[in-house]
């Protein structure tokens, strides 16, 4: 990943959802990790779909990109491709850093 | 202002009140979780709100079977559906259901947002509507109104100068296309209707993947029509959103397009309007060229008045600025201008004014590609000679020039060129 990807700018008038936001994000990681250990793909396809919906519409493009991997390897069911792009989406929630303009 | 905000993703929720809000500060908005409680029973309040938000995928329910059930009921407010991006066929289903309005889930901004819910909330019979929306109504009511054998005009997505565009469909199998109907105040230009028409015999003529396919066009009343493919990728201005994109990626838009010149040029037909707003993605990636509203055929006589200049200034050849006869390398200069701004991010020419932006295109040599971009100096050149005689000559000699130079970096042709769509 680049550094510019984890650079993400916020309108100043959302400053006090991104904690919710961002909580929920990191809840969605471990929901995906419970789903792909169950090989739960329907749940893993809709998690995925709801990070593609909810990333761009804050700002925060790369979750949304990785929502759409995520939504396409549960629709093909490959385990070892969610698992890496979950590990990623961790590692993301961990690095990302937000300004407010 | 009452709103009911149906949506099972609590950020979404949040973020579409908060959108509200810095509108409307003193809206009253209620925000329901589709996860904790069952569709409406017939005794909620629906009619107590202004406009519902509604979106299509609710959890453990379909938005638009909640749709079809709102709708029915007599006290049912205006309806705002949001869909997904590149899934058309689900706001042709709502639009079809009874919506008032789709919007692009992914695509929504708080502009975007409250446009819409202006103009869903909007009076037509007060008198303090904006211009901007007073058109948009008019637009609005004209989709309604018109008629067209095999096919629904579901909903005004666009305007331009020559025509307004709508969402439409099949009615037997709900394929999204598009609708463009010619303005009135053109209409009444015969020169601009014949424009427009030839769009069509055009276009059908040619029959390629890299073209927009035409599905019909006629009259209804006074009211000129086209049918056209719809693009679920939206156009390469929204692709580059004012920026670069990857050099790789350019130059794969960049090829396709090669394609579709070539393709065109050689059913003798020049574009002439090339722009980011007239190549079109579909949802597999491939691109297509759309608006021959100025297109002309090569051999037809030159309808074009003395001194008439055509085109959009920004992407205009030298020759095209003044007015000269034209052959196929205006077009190529055009995808020239368009590649510099797919690499770099910026126009190769700004002005205060449309004729100082044209003037550069006359006098000024194009601004140097960045460092980094070094690579494509030489293809660049050649593509925006000022002296045609040292361009480019057509379509296949840049495809040859990037088959020698960039091999590496592109793909095999998705299409064979000699494969026709029927």
């Amino acid at each position: 990943m680049n550094e510019s990807d984890y650079k993400v700018t916020v309108a100043k008038d959302l400053a006090d959802l991104i904690p919710v936001f961002m909580r929920n994000r990191r809840k969605e990681v471990e929901t995906l990790r419970v789903a792909l250990a169950a090989a739960d793909f329907e749940q893993l396809r809709q998690l995925g779909h709801r990070m593609k919906g909810v990333g761009n519409s804050y700002g925060f493009a790369h979750v949304s990109t990785l929502g759409k991997y995520i939504e396409d390897g549960a629709r093909s069911g490959d385990r070892a491709s969610l698992q890496a792009w979950i590990a990623e989406y961790d590692e993301y929630l961990a690095k990302v850093q937000i300004a407010y303009e | 202002m009452r709103i009911l905000l149906i949506d099972d993703d609590e950020d979404l929720r949040n973020l579409l009140s908060r959108y509200i809000r810095s509108q409307w500060s003193d809206a009253e908005i209620e925000a329901y979780d589709p996860l904790e409680r069952d569709l409406p029973e017939a005794t909620f309040a629906l009619g107590s709100y202004d406009v519902v938000v509604l979106d299509y995928m609710l959890g453990r329910g379909d938005g638009l079977e909640w749709l079809k059930v709102l709708k029915q009921r007599t006290d049912c407010p205006k309806i705002l559906f949001l869909t997904g991006a590149g899934n058309e066929i689900i706001a042709v289903r709502a639009m079809k259901a009874g919506a008032d309005d789709y919007q692009r889930k992914q695509e929504l901004t708080r502009e975007k947002l409250i446009a819409s819910i202006r103009e869903l909330t909007a009076n037509p019979v007060e008198r303090t509507v904006s211009p901007d929306l007073a058109a948009r109504l008019e637009g609005h009511n004209l989709g309604a109104k018109v008629r067209i054998p095999g096919i629904k005009v579901l909903h005004l997505i666009g305007e331009g100068g020559t025509a307004r565009v709508y969402l439409a469909s099949r009615e037997n199998d709900d394929e999204p296309l598009v609708v463009k109907i010619l303005r009135q105040e053109i209409v009444l230009n015969q020169k601009a209707l014949e424009r427009f028409m030839e769009e069509y015999s055009l276009v059908e003529r040619i029959q390629s993947r890299h073209v927009a396919r035409i599905y019909g066009h006629g009259n209804y009343q006074s009211h000129a029509y086209l049918v056209m493919e719809f693009f679920e990728g939206g156009d390469l201005n929204k692709r580059l959103g004012g920026k670069a994109v990857a050099p790789s990626e350019a130059l794969k838009f960049f090829r396709e397009l090669m394609f579709a010149l070539g393709d065109i040029h050689e059913k003798g037909i020049l574009h002439r309007d090339l722009k980011p707003q007239n190549l079109m993605f579909r949802q597999d990636g491939s691109l297509a060229i759309v608006d021959f509203g100025i297109a002309k055929n090569i051999a037809a006589a030159d309808r074009t008045g003395a001194g008439e200049v055509l085109g959009t200034p920004r992407y205009m050849s030298p020759e095209q600025v003044q007015g000269r006869a034209l052959d196929l390398r205006t077009d190529i200069y055009s995808a020239g201008v368009l590649l510099y701004q797919m690499l770099t991010g910026r126009h190769m020419f700004d002005g205060e004014t449309a004729m100082e932006v044209a003037m550069h295109h006359l006098n000024t040599e194009p601004p140097p590609l960045p460092a980094g971009l070094a690579d494509y100096e030489r293809l660049m050149e050649k593509l925006v000679e000022k002296d045609r005689e040292a361009r480019f000559r057509n379509a296949d000699e840049v495809i040859g020039f990037l088959s020698r130079k960039f091999e590496q970096d592109l793909p095999a042709r998705p299409f064979d060129k000699t494969q026709k769509l029927n």
